[in-house]
């Protein structure tokens, strides 16, 4: 094996590279801030916590908020609090597991399936179908809510979370996002992958299907982000079953009425989808990137 | 490419008629449901409903706000991550770290995000603290049309890491060896920017663009979250007024509403698919 004499290469920085470096340390440091001073607060005491935020909202001249970085002693009890003093945030939790939980069951099943359908073959009406897709990915919840509300009363599934999950579970977005990738799997791979000349259901399980980890695992996580955020669609669908609410619609109301406990209440709430995120970050990034996305 | 092959309807049936039940007849429905006045007889009344919901203040009010809203924001994300895709790829495989930090905040619910916000921007907050620090009178944040700061920052802050991520993905296909070339020939960052980067990247751009500015439209969460169903003038959007005519019953106003909004997403729509890439090619 021969190695090959590489150049020595200056060891100083380049005053370009450093520029940057420090712009996008600062950018970094703010984006995390209000990440960081959430999850610092909820091992706050309750009290101080309370105490604190009733200094909001003064309007006197010279009077300002502490800037508080060190609880007085550190606390677990806004956890405590939160988890077994008061079953209606652990509730509220739950329920939005379970929406999350069925939206993505269902999106494996059906995104992958009409995506591959769109990308890998050829027929009458792909185009006007494509068409249609791009069109409805980009209209806002609100433009199609009054007739989606009178076909869910048409289906007897107003007031059930059935209305919530099934529009969510062909969500035209996440069609779009994977059968960008599909389509751009180059044909020689999908070839070597079929020398016996396998048929469509081998190639979607055995070809595409591994092949589209990435985007797959991208669009796990960006739906998941959506479900665990839902706001449009359980206002609209569930005003009449308030129990059926996730803790994206009620966290405000629940944390106002409960102050000393919202921070706690807050990160145990970003906590899954910083999970979620950590374990499929890799996945996001080279699933945009090998995505057609021109 | 598979062609005349009965197997495709295995695959794509079952998503399209959830595609075409929950979305698609919703959408079709809605267009007939915006001509016809809501009575018993259902009487067609063309467009009608139309002039009404225009000539409403509260339609103006929000479409006005979401308008601005949108180019407060869309214009805010588009630049600012084109920049940051920049500075990542100088980077290299040492910008990772950066590049996860910027795309976290979009996995996280904005409702979660709100407490500490308002505590950033009270009277007596940090933000605050920073503006008198640099000599300037304290803003009312959350209690006056400043508020839209806020709201377009929070969703700035949550929005741009996905921008970010399209737009280095784009970066990254462009050779090295052009910028190489430019550096010979003399060129400056500047130069190499907005004469490689710039015309090799624009399909993408057009995409992080519209994107941007469709989704910017549809700020409503952020809103909702910090001023309730009717919040001050200057926040009031246009999914405030649908959603507020929603539970009055008045859905003939509320699809009026919402095709008119849809007429303007439509338009980009079209410039979008206009570009025949993302149309994507046959393989």
């Amino acid at each position: 094996m021969t190695v090959k004499a590489k150049p020595i290469k200056k060891r100083h920085i380049k005053p370009g590279k450093l520029i940057s470096y420090t712009i996008l340390v600062i950018i970094c440091a703010l984006v995390l801030l209000p990440l960081v001073l959430t999850f610092l607060y909820s091992f706050f005491p309750m009290s101080e916590m309370k105490a604190f935020l009733d200094t909001r909202n003064n309007y006197e001249a010279g009077k300002w908020m502490d800037i508080l970085l060190a609880p007085a002693m550190v606390s677990l009890r806004q956890y405590y609090d939160l988890l077994i003093d008061k079953p209606v945030y652990l509730q509220l939790f739950m329920n939005s597991v379970k929406y999350t939980g069925a939206i993505l069951l269902g999106q494996i099943v059906f995104i992958p399936t009409v995506a591959y359908a769109l990308s890998r073959f050829r027929f009458k009406g792909r185009e006007v179908l494509f068409f249609m897709i791009l069109m409805l990915m980009l209209l806002p919840f609100q433009v199609t809510m009054a007739p989606s509300v009178l076909t869910m009363r048409a289906l007897g599934l107003m007031n059930t979370a059935w209305a919530v999950i099934l529009p969510i579970m062909f969500s035209p977005f996440y069609i779009f996002l994977v059968r960008q990738f599909m389509i751009s799997i180059p044909g020689e791979m999908m070839e070597a992958g079929l020398m016996d000349g396998a048929g469509t259901i081998r190639s979607f399980f055995h070809v595409v299907l591994p092949l589209s980890k990435p985007i797959l695992g991208a669009a796990a996580a960006l739906s998941f982000a959506d479900s665990w955020n839902l706001v449009e669609q359980p206002l609209i669908y569930l005003s009449n079953t308030q129990h059926l609410m996730p803790l994206s619609v009620m966290f405000n109301t629940f944390s106002s009425n409960e102050q000393g406990v919202v921070f706690a209440a807050a990160a145990l709430y970003i906590l899954p989808a910083l999970l979620i995120y950590s374990y499929f970050q890799e996945d996001i990034l080279l699933g945009i990137q090998l995505s057609d996305m021109k | 490419m598979f062609t005349k092959k009965k197997s495709l309807w295995l695959f794509l049936l079952p998503g399209l008629a959830g595609l075409l039940l929950f979305h698609l007849v919703p959408f079709l429905g809605g267009i007939y449901f915006s001509m016809t006045d809501g009575t018993i007889n259902n009487n067609f009344v063309w467009f009608a409903n139309y002039q009404r919901v225009f000539a409403n203040a509260a339609f103006q009010k929000g479409m006005r706000n979401s308008l601005e809203l949108s180019l407060l924001s869309a214009p805010l994300i588009f630049v600012l991550s084109f920049i940051l895709a920049i500075m990542l790829k100088s980077l290299r495989e040492r910008s990772l770290p950066f590049r996860n930090i910027l795309l976290m905040p979009y996995l996280v619910p904005s409702s979660a995000l709100l407490i500490i916000w308002m505590v950033l921007f009270d009277y007596g907050g940090v933000v605050n603290r920073l503006v008198d620090l640099l000599g300037m009178s304290r803003v009312m944040w959350l209690e006056s049309g400043a508020l839209r700061v806020p709201i377009v920052l929070l969703y700035v802050w949550k929005n741009i890491g996905f921008s970010v991520v399209i737009f280095s993905a784009a970066l990254q296909s462009v050779p090295d060896e052009y910028y190489e070339f430019a550096r010979l020939e003399g060129a400056g960052h500047v130069r190499q920017a907005t004469a490689i980067t710039l015309p090799l990247v624009l399909p993408t751009a057009f995409l992080v663009f519209v994107l941007a500015w469709v989704n910017a439209f549809k700020i409503f969460k952020e809103v909702y979250f910090i001023g309730g169903a009717y919040p001050r003038d200057e926040v009031y959007t246009l999914q405030h007024f649908m959603n507020n005519r929603f539970s009055k019953l008045e859905y003939q106003d509320v699809t009026t509403a919402a095709y008119s909004f849809a007429v303007i997403v439509l338009v980009f729509f079209a410039m979008l698919y206009m570009r025949k890439g993302v149309r994507g090619h046959d393989r």
